[in-house]
């Protein structure tokens, strides 16, 4: 199960519509681990479970970390919690944060699109290419009053940031917010609804691979899962092996063989449930991990296996 | 031509407390919680039989510091500088004293030779238990690959049978 730490809400700051920044802290102010733009973590709900929220703070910052959370209409419990329940000075439970949204490290300049409470990594992003002295644009469309307002103007000298309002105008044209690329040096970034998500991929469909980065906020549709077989799976560390159907999880495979392996998105963004594997041929079906990275690891929540056997090291 | 191995603990046959090492306290470091980064201190002060005061192997009294996995021979963790410089040879990665995660930072000692062995540091006294083994936990606080780097040569683990100060230039040296 996933190792919690525990922080103090030392502070919880309305910031925008229906939306609260909490500042979370060491309860003995020791400074917390470093973490990378783009990065999340997960926030235990009592009686519900982990949600994932994008850290936004400066990621320079160790004294704490800061996430923002709207409350949602139709909350699944999360937003809910954290705004009716949650208290500064309460204590939760999170794990480390982790990156599946990394900033482009080649590119010499980014723009990110973000919609509504999308702009949180963006937030954290934007200090660093502040600090690295690259070109960045960030692009927030909302309807009304824009999230983290309070957040944002500590950037606004910046001279970087695009508010649109989309309650009073035209939702800009693609074009327009993807600054005339793609071109050379160029990275796209976007995170918000599904249909933002959607609007976006197609507008860069073009574009070179690796120029372009999506978080989304729910698991899309898995891809399917061409070649999948039934398999035998094998802890490396306990050597206990299981038959899994094709199409079967992996991830309930692994605990019933007793494996402690983390979840949260359980649809492969959120990284959670990486695990090392070792013999075998997996199918990936995240949306995460670099081809490099599915070298070694996987995501136990959608993949799937092309071999009759496949060992993880777990 | 046959080659015996020698140790560099008592090296020549009846000289069993001569010794061909001594070595110093290079870093220290302290971290109140498992996930916490480790901070630098001057000095640290052993508990015979429980730990450094203020990290997280301590056993027993202080609450609110803990370890995930707490146990009784790990009292303080030791780790070769010699082993920063050859993770960077070996893996061209940079692991600083900071990162390792272990407590002390030697140089000039063989801490794989000493399991079982008992060795002074400054006026202390510590009894080696076991070897350390790297953990996966420490590159998701680090996001560095270094697991692979760090098995094998990760440190050591003691227990404190004499208490006191340790400071940074102590020097360390066989019973």
């Amino acid at each position: 199960m996933a190792r919690h730490i525990m922080l103090a809400v030392r502070r919880i700051i309305p910031d925008g519509p229906d939306t609260n920044r909490l500042v979370l802290q060491d309860p003995d102010g020791w400074p917390l681990p470093k973490w990378k733009p783009g990065a999340h973590l997960d926030l235990q709900v009592p009686g519900i479970g982990p949600r994932a929220y994008s850290l936004c703070g400066d990621p320079a910052t160790q004294e704490s970390w800061e996430i923002a959370v709207r409350c949602e209409v139709n909350s699944r419990g999360g937003s809910s919690w954290v705004h009716d329940v949650l208290r500064q000075g309460d204590v939760v439970a999170v794990t480390m944060p982790r990156c599946t949204f990394p900033i482009a490290a080649e590119a010499s300049r980014h723009v990110m699109i973000a919609g509504g409470i999308g702009v949180t990594p963006f937030l954290a992003m934007a200090h660093e290419f502040e600090r690295r002295g690259v070109a960045w644009t960030l692009h927030l469309l909302a309807r009304g009053g824009p999230p983290c307002g309070l957040a944002l103007a500590g950037l606004a000298q910046s001279g970087r940031i695009r508010t649109h309002d989309t309650a009073r105008q035209a939702r800009p044209r693609w074009d327009e917010l993807l600054d005339g690329g793609p071109t050379v040096g160029l990275h796209a970034y976007c995170c918000g609804p599904q249909a933002m998500l959607d609007g976006f991929a197609e507008a860069t469909r073009d574009w070179p691979r690796g120029t372009t980065s999506i978080e989304h906020f729910v698991p899309p549709p898995l891809p399917a899962a061409e070649g999948a077989m039934q398999y035998t799976l094998r802890r490396s560390v306990t050597g206990a092996e299981m038959e899994v159907e094709a199409g079967g999880s992996m991830l309930k495979a692994l605990r019933m063989l007793g494996a402690q392996v983390d979840a949260s998105c359980e649809g492969g963004i959120c990284g959670a449930c990486e695990v090392r594997w070792l013999e075998g041929e997996p199918i990936h079906r995240d949306r995460v991990l670099s081809p490099e990275r599915r070298r070694t690891h996987l995501l136990a929540c959608v993949a799937q296996c092309a071999s009759d056997r496949l060992v993880v090291e777990a | 031509m046959t080659e015996t191995l020698a140790s560099p603990i008592d090296v020549e046959a009846g000289a069993s407390h001569r010794s061909t090492w001594t070595g110093t306290v290079a870093h220290l470091h302290v971290t109140a919680r498992a996930f916490l980064p480790m901070r630098s201190q001057e000095s640290v002060e052993l508990v015979a039989g429980c730990g450094i005061v203020g990290d997280r192997y301590m056993l027993g009294i202080e609450q609110g510091f803990y370890s995930e996995k707490p146990e009784e021979g790990r009292q303080v963790t030791l780790f070769e500088s010699e082993v920063l410089e050859a993770i960077g040879r070996d893996y061209k990665m940079e692991l600083l004293p900071e990162e390792h995660r272990r407590n002390i930072t030697t140089t000039g000692v063989p801490l794989n030779w000493l399991v079982g062995k008992r060795f002074r540091i400054g006026s202390c006294l510590v009894e080696a238990t076991r070897l350390s083994i790297p953990c996966r936990h420490i590159e998701e606080i680090l996001q560095k690959q270094v697991f692979d780097a760090m098995v094998h040569r990760s440190g050591l683990n003691c227990r404190i049978l004499v208490g006191g100060t340790v400071r940074l230039g102590d020097e360390i040296r066989p019973e």
